[in-house]
This record gives structure tokens, C-alpha cells and sequence, in this order.
């Protein structure tokens, strides 16, 4: 069998195995095997590396159907980037899942879907399978995220639940349009065809490639559609919100950006472009605010995936580039980020900034991980985050964007100032103390849950050391790491949607920590910390309260969908 | 004339699910945008031929069976969506005995206390 296909077949084998394990009643066991075939992807990843590194593109038919009919499967160097993702954070979310003796084998079968369902998406050639693919990731990820059955998780599932399902029948009509025009659901050969046809004659296109885009939206959570993130990243079992925010918004991200440079929809770019910068100014906002710890983070999330919107939008030599970069390297940090302070959570049995007890002293080599990931989202130097900003920075060129992800950039240093309470010690006294208490005092807008405090296991610092580690090594190395992913995905006909063409070179800066880029990164951190201090002060909290306070209903989120489907259709019809 | 009348039926589930505050009609809202789609797929299959795609004795013009053979799928799909709501709805219920999604969103946040 072809290594291509193996890729989708082993985690479904997996996600059978641990389900073999709840009939025989060999739950711990058979769920230790069940991720086993994680190891097998990762074997045959490596194994192909070589080949995908050369420009080669593997394809197999399912069912040996060719393709105007029959559903291809390809890895090329953006399936492999993918799938790389996909497998590396799936198998730290399993160490991490392990520490807890409450995931048997129901959630490791679920789990296993949830990995399969994301390797469908990224290999596939086929729309209508890409969908299914959605449907799979979306169906586990709705039980990963009640999986607990707390009344939060239940209400953020089902919320998700509602949202992303109507997302996904624009989608299904985006595929009708498309199947109804082209003849076929190979987004190949609607390649080739839309490359032979003017633009002008296919205004239908334009719809469908808007449905799709809103679709995939939801599920990537960029304005005005990211309003279900929060609660579902927060209120998941929290090796799933590692998962979550580490691979599953990027995945449909990384569709949505092959749909776009399928159909070389470039009156997109102007409109990505803005709502990403939105999306990142805002969405920082509404984190600084945060008081509980997960949420905080899920905010981040939000924040970061608008950095990378942006940096495509930007359809310059390197956006193509940095906007995978900065993908890759905000997977690493934030299921490091969400993992640690999962741990903290486990540990103190308070969500809340201002009553979880810090794990400094008890847990210094977690303090330490989440350390590394906190200097990375806020592009300290020589980390991974500074690194794939630069290139955002390069890739933006002065665009009056740009501003706005500056102040975001603020913005994100001073909120993670403030989550450095959960590993540092407390001062015992001095104004800090002051705050805390009046914070404490304070009633939060929303409940914020409390359990029983627990350990966080053992089993949890592999992953954190090791997503730690990777943090640092792709920071450090971080040109030879964007050389790489340049000559990985200059191949794959992604970079039609640049203006300058893929055999142009996507300039990388020769060197990521020169003198003068390091003085740059210097107002980014003093204006981070005074900004931090200016929340702790009694109006800046008012403040902070109040823009907490404002949590959109159902109803609302709904009407937003509503509005970004009307914004995407006005940018294809302009 | 039929084009119109299913995008009516989407639109109605459409604002089913944005308008009913009920957590059930908003499922069955769903499962009605859903249907919209696969009549869509459906319909416009029909309109390739006049027979069932079977291998026959070659009378007529079979339908295209690409369409027919998505919409299972998606059938499928749609169910397995429709009965896990369903059951997160459950399970919303029995914990605050409405169906009323802006009160269960208020008891969960306790926001009016």
C-alpha cells in the first residue's frame, strides 16, 4: 500500500483499536496501542522527507478510480508540512493525555477521529472528501470539548455545534456551485480549468469561493467568526485545548489557503489582510481583560491566527512563507502555553489568574516550558516567535496594517506579564498584593468554575520539554527553518496567489538577530510592561471588567456569521 | 421556479437557526438548511437524464450518480450532527430544565445574580 494512503488509514486503525479496547474491556492497554499508529505516521514522514524535499508530489487514487470521478490523495511539501504538524502536536497532546487517568479508551477513540479527520483535510484532493474531513474533525472535536461534561463544556460544544454546522453547509453549497460549473470535485483540475478560463466569465466562482472561505472561516476563528473559540478552547479537557488551538485552526486555515490559490482569488488578499490586523488588535484586547487563565489563552489563539491571515493577505514574496512560519511556530508555543497552564488549573483546582497557586516552586521544570512559550508568543529574542514576526514584518513592508499588529505585538507581552502569576511565586506583600486582593474581591462577569485540586501527573513534562526545546531550536535556527519551508512549499502551486511568482526567491532575511532588529524588539517590551502596569491600576482594571463584561449570545454570534458571509461576498463582487 | 423554492427552504432553516430561541427548533432549523442543500445537489442531477443510473437495456439517458452518491454521504453526515445535538441538548435540559438557549446561557454564567 502507498505510504499516501497509510497516512489516513493508521489513525482511523488507531481510533478502532481503542474502541476494540472498550468491548474486551483492556481500556488502559488497547489505549496506549491505539496511538501507536501516531509513531508509524511520524516513521513514514521522515521516511518521504527526502522525496517531498525534492519537489516530488505523491498521489493515490482511492479505490484505484482515476480522477475526474474517483478521490485523489497527494502529499506534497504542504501535506507534509501538514501532516508533520498534525502528528508532532497530536503525539505530545497523547503524552500529556496519559498524566490523566480519567481519558480511557472512548477518548482516545475519539481522539484518533479527530487526527484522522485532520489528515483527511490536508491530503486530499478532493472537495467533497475535504469536506467529510471537516465533518469528521468537527464531530469529535464537539465531543473532545464536552468530553468532561461540565455545563460549560456542554454549552461551548453545542454552541461550536450550531455555528460551525452552519458554516459548513455554505460550505457544501460553495461545493455545489463549483461541482455545478466545473464537472468535477478535483480541486486539480479546477486548477488547471480556472487557469485556462478569464476570471471575468466565472462569477459564480466568486460566490462559491466566498462560501467556502466563510465555511472554513469558522472553524479558522477570525473575525467576525471567532466568537465560539473562547469558551470551546477554555472549557475543553485540557490536553484538547492544546490540541485545538496547537493544530485544528490551522488545518482549516491551511484548506482555506489552498481553496484561495486554487482559484487565484487574489481580490481576497485586501480583505484578509484587514481582518487579520482586526483580528489580532482585538482579539489581544479582549485577552488582556481575561481573568481566567485558558481563556486568556484561547484569546491569544484568535489573536495570533489574525497575525497570520494578515502576513498572507500581505501577497508578498515571503507572505507565503511567514504566514506558515508564524503557523507552525504559534503551534508549538501554544499547546506548550495551554498544557502548563492545564497543569496549573489541575493543580490549584481555580481557573482564575488571581487564585490559582503558582507552580513555581512545586513544578519548576512546567514553570520553566511555560516560560519559554510565554517569551516566544511575545517575540522576545532568540525565540520562535520573534523569529517568524520578523518575517511578518518583512512580508508587511511598511503596509499601514502593520500598526495595528504592532500594537497587538504590546499588547501580547503585557497580557503575558500577567499570566506569568501562575508559575512565579507571589511577592507576600508590596502594592501587587494590594491589586491581588482587590482583584479577588472583585466579582468576576462570568463564574469562573473551581475543582477539586489534582496532580498534573508525570507524564506531562515530555511534552512540555520537548515542545520547549523545539520553541528554542526554531527560534535559534530560524533562517535554515524558513529556508526550509520556503523550498517545501515553493513547489506545491500555493504560491500562485503571491504576486511575485514561486520561482521568484521569497527573500529571507540573512540574519533573524542582528543588533538592530534586536534594539527593534526593545519599545515592543517597555511599552508591553508599562501597558501592564497601566492595567493594574484601579481605572485600567474598571476598564479591563467591562470589555470583559461583553460576551456575545448565541443569537449574536449567529448575526456575526451573517455579517462575514455578506463581507466576503462584497469583496467577490467588487 | 424550483431553484427559488429550495433557496426559500435553506433560507427558512437559515433563520430558524438564527431567530427560534428553542435549543430543539434550532436542530430541526439545521437539519432543514441541510435538506435545502442536498435537494439542491439532488435537483440539479436530476436534470442531466430521465432514468435511475442502473446498467439497463439502454433506453433513456441515466441521471449523473455523482450527486446522488455525495448526498448519502452528506445524509449521513447531517445525521450524525442532528443526533449528537441532540444529545448535548439532553443533557442541557436535564441539568436546567429549559430548552430556552438565552437561559441556559444566563444560568450557566450566572449573569443576573
Amino acid at each position: 500500500m502507498s505510504s499516501v494512503v497509510l497516512l489516513v488509514v493508521l489513525p482511523f486503525a488507531g481510533a478502532m483499536i481503542a474502541l476494540v479496547g472498550k468491548l474486551v474491556r483492556a481500556e488502559p492497554v488497547l489505549s496506549v496501542i491505539s496511538t501507536v499508529p501516531l509513531l508509524g505516521m511520524g516513521a513514514l514522514l521522515v521516511m518521504q522527507f527526502p522525496a517531498v524535499l525534492d519537489g516530488a508530489a505523491f498521489t493515490y487514487s482511492l479505490g484505484g478510480w482515476p480522477e475526474p470521478a474517483g478521490i485523489a490523495l497527494t502529499l506534497d511539501g504542504f501535506g507534509w508540512l501538514s501532516s508533520v504538524l498534525v502528528v508532532l502536536i497530536s503525539t505530545m497532546v497523547v503524552f500529556a493525555s496519559f498524566s490523566s487517568r480519567r481519558y480511557r479508551s472512548t477518548y482516545f477513540f475519539v481522539l484518533m477521529l479527530l487526527v484522522a479527520g485532520m489528515q483527511v483535510v490536508v491530503l486530499t484532493e478532493d472537495i467533497f472528501t475535504m469536506f467529510v474531513g471537516f465533518e469528521i474533525v468537527a464531530i469529535s472535536a464537539y465531543v473532545l470539548i464536552a468530553f468532561d461534561r461540565t455545563d460549560e463544556g456542554l454549552l461551548a460544544s453545542l454552541k461550536y455545534l450550531l455555528l460551525s454546522s452552519m458554516g459548513i453547509l455554505f460550505f457544501l453549497f460553495g461545493v455545489f456551485l463549483l461541482y455545478r460549473d466545473f464537472g468535477t470535485l478535483s480541486l486539480r483540475i479546477m486548477a488547471e480549468d480556472s487557469a485556462t478560463t478569464p476570471m471575468a466569465e466565472m462569477t459564480s466562482v466568486h460566490l462559491a469561493v466566498a462560501a467556502l472561505c466563510v465555511g472554513i472561516g469558522v472553524r479558522t476563528a477570525f473575525m467576525p467568526f471567532h466568537t465560539w473559540l473562547p469558551e470551546a478552547h477554555a472549557y475543553a479537557p485540557h490536553p484538547v485545548s492544546a490540541l485545538l488551538s496547537g493544530v485544528l485552526i490551522k488545518i482549516s486555515f491551511f484548506a482555506m489557503l489552498r481553496i484561495i490559490a486554487v482559484f487565484r482569488a487574489t481580490y481576497l488578499s485586501d480583505l484578509l489582510l484587514w481582518i487579520g490586523a482586526a483580528t489580532a488588535f482585538l482579539a489581544v484586547v479582549w485577552a488582556l481583560a481575561q481573568r481566567d487563565a485558558k481563556r486568556l489563552l484561547a484569546y491569544h489563539s484568535i489573536s495570533q491566527m489574525g497575525y497570520v491571515l494578515a502576513a498572507f493577505g500581505a501577497t508578498s514574496a515571503l507572505s507565503l512563507t511567514a504566514a506558515f512560519s508564524h503557523a507552525m511556530h504559534h503551534a508549538l508555543f501554544k499547546s506548550l502555553l495551554f498544557l502548563v497552564a492545564g497543569a496549573a488549573v489541575q493543580m490549584s483546582g481555580a481557573r482564575d489568574l488571581y487564585l490559582i497557586r503558582p507552580i513555581g516552586r512545586r513544578a519548576p521544570l512546567l514553570a520553566f516550558g511555560f516560560v519559554v512559550g510565554a517569551l516566544s508568543i511575545a517575540g522576545v529574542p532568540p525565540f520562535n516567535g520573534f523569529a517568524s514576526k520578523q518575517l511578518i514584518t518583512s512580508a508587511l513592508d511598511h503596509h499601514p496594517a502593520y500598526a495595528l499588529l504592532w500594537i497587538t505585538a504590546v499588547g501580547t507581552t503585557a497580557s503575558f506579564i500577567k499570566v506569568s502569576r501562575i508559575v512565579l511565586p507571589r511577592r507576600p506583600a508590596g502594592p501587587a498584593l494590594q491589586i491581588t486582593k482587590l482583584m479577588t474581591g472583585l466579582r468576576s462577569a462570568h463564574r469562573v468554575p473551581v475543582s477539586e485540586p489534582a496532580s498534573a501527573g508525570v507524564m506531562i513534562h515530555i511534552p512540555v520539554v520537548v515542545l520547549g526545546l523545539l520553541c528554542l531550536a526554531t527560534g535559534v535556527f530560524a533562517r535554515p527553518v524558513s529556508l526550509l519551508l520556503a523550498s517545501l512549499l515553493s513547489p506545491t502551486g500555493l504560491g500562485a496567489f503571491t504576486t511575485t511568482s514561486a520561482a521568484g526567491d521569497p527573500a529571507i532575511p540573512a540574519t533573524f538577530l542582528s543588533g538592530a532588529k534586536l534594539l527593534g524588539a526593545l519599545p515592543v517590551l517597555l511599552l508591553g510592561v508599562l501597558l501592564y502596569a497601566g492595567t493594574t491600576t484601579v481605572p485600567g482594571t474598571r476598564l479591563a471588567r467591562r470589555i470583559e463584561r461583553i460576551m456575545p449570545e448565541l443569537r449574536t454570534i449567529l448575526l456575526f456569521f451573517v455579517f462575514g458571509l455578506a463581507l466576503f461576498a462584497a469583496a467577490a463582487y467588487r | 421556479m424550483a431553484w427559488y423554492l429550495i433557496g426559500a427552504i435553506f433560507l427558512a432553516g437559515v433563520w430558524g437557526l438564527i431567530a427560534l430561541p428553542n435549543l430543539i427548533k434550532k436542530v430541526v432549523a439545521l437539519n432543514i438548511a441541510n435538506s435545502a442543500i442536498i435537494l439542491f445537489f439532488i435537483y440539479f442531477g436530476s436534470l442531466s437524464g430521465d432514468t435511475a443510473p442502473i446498467m439497463g437495456d439502454g433506453a433513456g439517458t441515466p441521471v449523473d450518480p455523482l450527486p446522488q452518491a455525495l448526498m448519502l454521504t452528506a445524509i449521513v453526515v447531517g445525521v450524525c450532527v442532528v443526533a449528537l445535538a441532540l444529545g448535548l441538548v439532553y443533557r442541557l435540559y436535564t441539568r436546567y430544565g429549559t430548552l430556552d438557549i438565552r437561559e441556559i446561557e444566563r444560568k450557566v454564567w450566572k449573569r443576573d445574580e
